[in-house]
């Protein structure tokens, strides 16, 4: 809960100066913010990917990918966080599970429907050379896929990262600590902070938008 | 400090027992605290999602035809909108602040950033994507450019706009929630005020619910306005 | 082409929302230019709160015995500590909230702790006048940090008074975030009692009580008049230095509004103030906290059998 003083261009200043004076101290809450999105999205991918790309592989369960998908969406970061609270009290798994369960949706569908996409023919071609099920769906429909896949995942990495931040009221850690905590680290501090976990959101989606690249075929990249 | 006579301190009531050992849901509270709480808070909340999906619109559709028109300003405009997007949600309200204060001015000025891209995206996509030959035809048939463009192209691509702006009103509802932080209304409010009360599970689980059905009501009723809007595609549905 | 219908629907569709939303935005954007128009005869009291129970029932007390007597009043609750809200109220964005003396002068004025409520209270109101602000009277009940456990840590430990803690050999110790730059706090713990061996927990969104009850923290931060002080499970140890102040709740008032409101602003906050005591607090505090009435409800109720709306 924070209070503004007259707007002054000094306050970014300060910023900035709150930030290079604290480097050591916000690298290490931006490390535990990456280490929570990291623990939450290696478990969303152990959960998700498979679902998805079985399912698509199968042309199975549209309902269910497409309906993952809105309720997903329909779910807000701070009630799941919140809920997470309720159900898991205060350690490391209330946190981690809300983040799973938003990294889950995009992951899942975007799996499905990047193997569920392929081009039939292409897909009849290679279960005519003989590959097993299988090895057309990690030889073929997986390469194929890969755009809408990685795609998800971004997608999945960008939502954890930015809730990671709200994480921390309930424990969480993070650059978030800093975020509401106007009351320790002054509006230089939160501007300041605030500054850092967009720089970091920013890198994310810098690198993961390369990753998305490499994995896209010429003629398909687009935005 | 004058002195008084002692105050008179009425019966308060006990809270059910459900309440007081703060039970999983207590219906009880949920009962009393109906028009005090939860309702205002869900008012507020429509009220702040659908002023931002408002606008975005509004914006998105101008800055969409800006980018149709001028075909070098959709890349910047597309970079602009994802870059606002990027910034997490309790980042951008904490930005504002010293610019705007704890007002509803700083929440909507968040909400409608978020909306941008999607908007922006889909409604530049579903406009390119109408067939040149479906616009020229128009155009020889004796249309002008804006009748063309009223008539003809915007229909085309009303499910494409329709599909940003069911995403857009979602995400704007679940973002709101976090405008909490630094202004007390929307069903954020009650959740934080809760967890600072011993997580106090009932207000928690009743404002979430509310949350999550007002986002699954919204995308709903959006997605048979979409149907509503757009009768041709039905017919093709049941071809 | 198209049927005549469904070009009109899908075209009036977009001309009726686009119109909305234009509409939308120039209503959004006079509502907010009409309310910081030039303030009327009798100035809108604009009444801040800080962020725990106590503050939403005090405020809701003032703000509802107020509008009672015909003021004009905005409420901005859930403003923030002390530190924040006093900027809130120095650089104009409020002009009433009701504040705790000796924290007045112990941690914003940063004086010595006096020796009596009575000098605490004047203290407070001195520095608070070379700011343009004032204080109306004191309430009765005071409402003061305290250091809190569960009872049977307390047992376990054998401590009674704060200074026995000195023996324990590591202990932690919750508290809001603005706790460790306090004398009131933990400065007083560390510099006062000597315990240097204390390790601050700082308080996020979660109360102190949860933290206890799950056994994450040893003590922490509570104030004398929490409602779930008043059974068995949570001691509090005895302040022998009184580091944690006198503190009776006055309340700061901007000194322009106070001479534009009228005698009768004053009449009417002060004969609310004289009905807090201790007693009254615990009771709408428990109301609240523990039986999940509203503030607003509680206040209302407590005005209303006073005779004070």
């Amino acid at each position: 809960m924070t209070i503004a003083d007259q707007f002054q261009p000094g306050t970014f200043v300060d910023a900035i100066r709150f930030i290079v004076d604290n480097i050591g101290f916000l690298l290490h809450l931006a490390g535990e913010q990456l280490e929570l999105s990291f623990a939450a999205i290696g478990i969303a991918l152990v959960i998700a990917l498979p679902l998805g790309l079985w399912l698509g592989h199968r042309h199975r369960g549209l309902f269910f990918a497409a309906s993952v998908s809105n309720v997903g969406r329909a779910l807000p970061s701070l009630v799941l966080i919140a809920f997470g609270l309720i159900i898991f009290g205060l350690g490391f798994w209330n946190n981690t599970a809300a983040l799973v369960v938003l990294a889950v949706p995009p992951i899942l569908t975007n799996a499905y429907f990047a193997v569920d996409g392929v081009d039939p023919d292409v897909v009849e071609a290679a279960r005519g050379m003989g590959l097993s099920e299988r090895q057309v769906l990690t030889q073929v429909e997986l390469p194929l896929g890969m755009p809408l896949v990685v795609g998800g995942i971004r997608i999945a990495t960008i939502f954890v990262i930015a809730t990671a931040t709200i994480a921390s009221i309930a424990g969480g850690g993070g650059l978030g600590d800093v975020i509401v905590n106007q009351a320790t680290y002054g509006l230089a501090g939160v501007v300041g902070a605030a500054l850092c976990v967009s720089l970091l959101a920013f890198l994310a989606a810098f690198l993961l938008r390369l990753l998305h690249r490499a994995v896209s075929p010429r003629p398909v990249r687009g935005a | 400090m004058i002195a008084a006579s002692p105050p008179v301190i009425p019966n308060f009531g006990q809270g059910s027992p459900c309440e007081v050992n703060n039970g999983t849901f207590c219906w009880d509270w949920v009962r009393q605290h109906w028009h005090d709480t939860l309702w205002p808070a869900l008012v507020q909340h429509v009220e702040l999602a659908l002023l931002a999906v408002a606008i975005g619109f509004a914006i998105a559709f101008l800055l969409a035809l800006a980018g149709l028109r001028v075909r070098v300003l959709d890349a910047p405009i597309g970079y602009w909108a994802d870059f606002l997007y990027t910034i997490p949600s309790l980042a951008l309200f904490q930005l504002l602040v010293p610019f705007t204060g704890i007002t509803v001015l700083t929440v909507e000025i968040a909400l409608v950033s978020y909306t941008l891209l999607v908007l922006y995206r889909n409604m530049i996509d579903g406009l390119r994507a109408v067939p040149a030959e479906v616009v020229e035809s128009a155009r020889g048939s004796g249309f002008t450019r804006t009748q063309t463009f009223l008539r003809v192209e915007l229909p085309l691509a009303t499910p494409t706009i329709m599909a940003g702006v069911r995403i857009a009103t979602v995400s704007t509802i679940s973002i709101a929630t976090v405008a909490a932080t630094i202004l007390p209304q929307g069903l954020g409010y009650p959740i934080f005020i809760a967890l600072r009360e011993d997580v106090f599970k009932t207000e928690i689980f009743a404002a979430g619910a509310l949350a999550v059905a007002l986002a699954l009501t919204a995308d709903g009723l959006l997605h048979l306005l979409e149907r509503a809007l757009t009768p041709w595609t039905r017919r093709a549905r049941h071809a | 082409m198209f049927r005549k219908h469904t070009r009109r629907a899908a075209r009036a569709a977009y001309a009726v929302s686009l119109g909305v939303a234009l509409l939308i935005g120039l209503i959004a954007a006079a509502a907010s230019t009409a309310a910081t128009a030039k303030p009327t005869a009798t100035p809108t009291i604009v009444i801040g709160t800080k962020n725990f129970t106590e503050e939403y029932v005090l405020g809701q007390l003032y703000k509802q015995a107020l509008e009672g007597a015909g003021f004009k009043v905005s409420y901005k609750e859930n403003i923030g500590s002390s530190e924040l809200i006093d900027t809130a109220i120095t650089s104009g964005k409020i002009n009433f909230y009701p504040e705790y003396t000796g924290v007045i002068v112990l941690d914003l004025a940063k004086e010595t702790s006096p020796k009596t409520a009575a000098a605490t209270y004047a203290a407070a109101k001195k520095f608070e006048e070379t700011r343009g602000l004032t204080l109306l009277n004191a309430t009765p009940f005071y409402d003061s940090d305290s250091f809190g456990m569960l009872t049977s840590t307390a047992k376990k430990l054998g401590v009674k008074t704060i200074g026995d803690m000195k023996k324990v050999k590591s202990f932690t110790f919750a508290g809001y975030p603005e706790c460790d730059k306090r004398i009131t706090c933990l400065l007083g713990l560390k510099q006062i009692y000597g315990l240097t061996q204390v390790k601050f927990v700082q308080l996020a969104s979660i109360s102190v009580y949860t933290l206890l009850d799950e056994g994450k923290i040893t003590a922490g931060d509570v104030f004398s008049t929490d409602p779930q002080l008043a059974g068995t499970k949570y001691t509090v140890l005895t302040d022998t230095k009184h580091i944690f102040g006198f503190q009776n709740v006055a309340p700061v008032v901007n000194q322009k509004t106070l001479a534009a409101a009228g005698p009768k602003f004053a009449q009417v906050v002060n004969a609310v103030s004289a009905k807090l005591t201790i007693p009254a607090m615990i009771a709408m505090n428990k109301a609240v906290a523990i039986d999940k009435a509203s503030p607003a409800a509680v206040a209302a109720g407590f005005l209303k059998a006073n005779n004070l709306k």
